[in-house]
């Protein structure tokens, strides 16, 4: 266990150095999962090295932006004002992804 | 007086995780789609805080401690996202392009959509990475200098629409393939519509979580550029 947290901080701090250090426009962390995904595939690292405490943050990981959600009480009066245009985008936006990704693969006959 | 006591990290670590395992428990004695645990524990915590008068940024003082692991996390779905995609030998060009094209698609239209309906520009910023995992949405609307805060409420409530109706848009639409159905509905919808897919069969599940890391990490590596593209030509 300690041994893959250790991993999982050492590819975050990766992550976020490489961010800060070329200033690219992608987050830190993003970064760190982009290598660790890559580290895997050359085996660089084995799965047994990573896989405890990677099960455990992503079983967690609905508790973790909690805190987050919570923080929509301040933007309550941002999102009363535009809910309407809001509701519309997000649905009418969501059924265009849905349809577009499905149809691309049912057409090839995936 | 009680203000200092809800200033200490203790406080809001607590109330969190409190809040998450009644809504958890709830969730098993009511299997009901809104009764959603992140849901309920977030409008439980808020309904807390403003009963008590307590502020967020005092309640945040705890809450800080529990959403830094948010970064660990998304280096975890890259672990997440090898397994998956070890379990799935076959060619994946054509999956990958479908994620790429749902995952563009997902930015452009909500854009298109806030523009033409006249929302302010800072609603757009946080809301044009709703379609991914939460955290690599919250990362995204912080580059893009949205509110991450709405990021995640409304992240939330895309994922729990694609887990409702996602189905059965699809096979209204005529969609039959069970690789379509899951990569569409993490494609869409992420992990809450990944949940969904599972229920729909392993094949739907396993697609579906491919599909969710994939479109986050193009997501994230496209947003900033499509999004300073879009504001710079409308």
């Amino acid at each position: 266990m300690l041994k893959s947290l250790l991993y999982i901080f050492g590819f975050l701090i990766a992550g976020e150095l490489v961010s800060w250090l070329f200033q690219l426009p992608v987050a830190g962390n993003i970064l760190g999962m982009l290598f660790i995904f890559i580290a895997l595939k050359l085996k660089l690292i084995s799965l047994k090295d990573v896989k405890p405490a990677s099960d455990k943050l992503i079983k967690y990981l609905v508790i973790f932006f909690i805190p987050y959600g919570v923080g929509l009480m301040v933007h309550f009066n941002l999102i009363a004002e535009f809910w309407l245009p809001i509701t519309v985008a997000v649905i009418f936006s969501s059924i265009l992804t849905l349809y577009i990704t499905a149809i691309i693969l049912e057409k090839t006959g995936k | 007086m009680m203000q200092q006591f809800f200033e200490l990290p203790v406080f809001g670590v607590f109330i969190t995780l409190i809040a998450y395992f009644l809504a958890v428990k709830l969730r098993k004695r009511w299997n009901y789609l809104l009764l959603n645990p992140v849901l309920i524990a977030i409008a439980g915590i808020i309904g807390f805080l403003l009963i008590f008068r307590i502020d967020f940024e005092t309640y945040n003082v705890g809450g800080e401690y529990i959403s830094f692991f948010l970064g660990p996390s998304v280096v975890a779905l890259g672990v997440f996202f090898y397994e998956k995609y070890e379990e799935v030998k076959q060619n994946l060009k054509i999956f990958i392009l479908a994620v790429v094209a749902g995952g563009i698609t997902g930015v452009l239209s909500v854009t298109g959509f806030l523009l033409l309906l006249k929302a302010p520009e800072v609603i757009t910023r946080s809301l044009a990475a709703k379609s991914v995992t939460t955290p690599i949405a919250i990362e995204i609307t912080r580059l893009l200098n949205g509110i991450p805060e709405i990021t995640a409420g409304i992240v939330i409530a895309v994922g729990i629409f694609g887990n409702a109706f996602g189905p059965f848009i699809l096979k209204k639409s005529g969609i039959k393939s069970k690789i379509a159905i899951g990569t569409a509905l993490g494609t869409a919808a992420h992990g809450i519509g990944t949940a969904r897919a599972f229920e729909e069969g392993k094949i739907q599940g396993v697609y579906s979580g491919l599909a969710m890391c994939l479109n986050g990490i193009i997501t994230a590596l496209i947003t900033p550029y499509l999004l300073e593209l879009f504001f710079r030509i409308f």
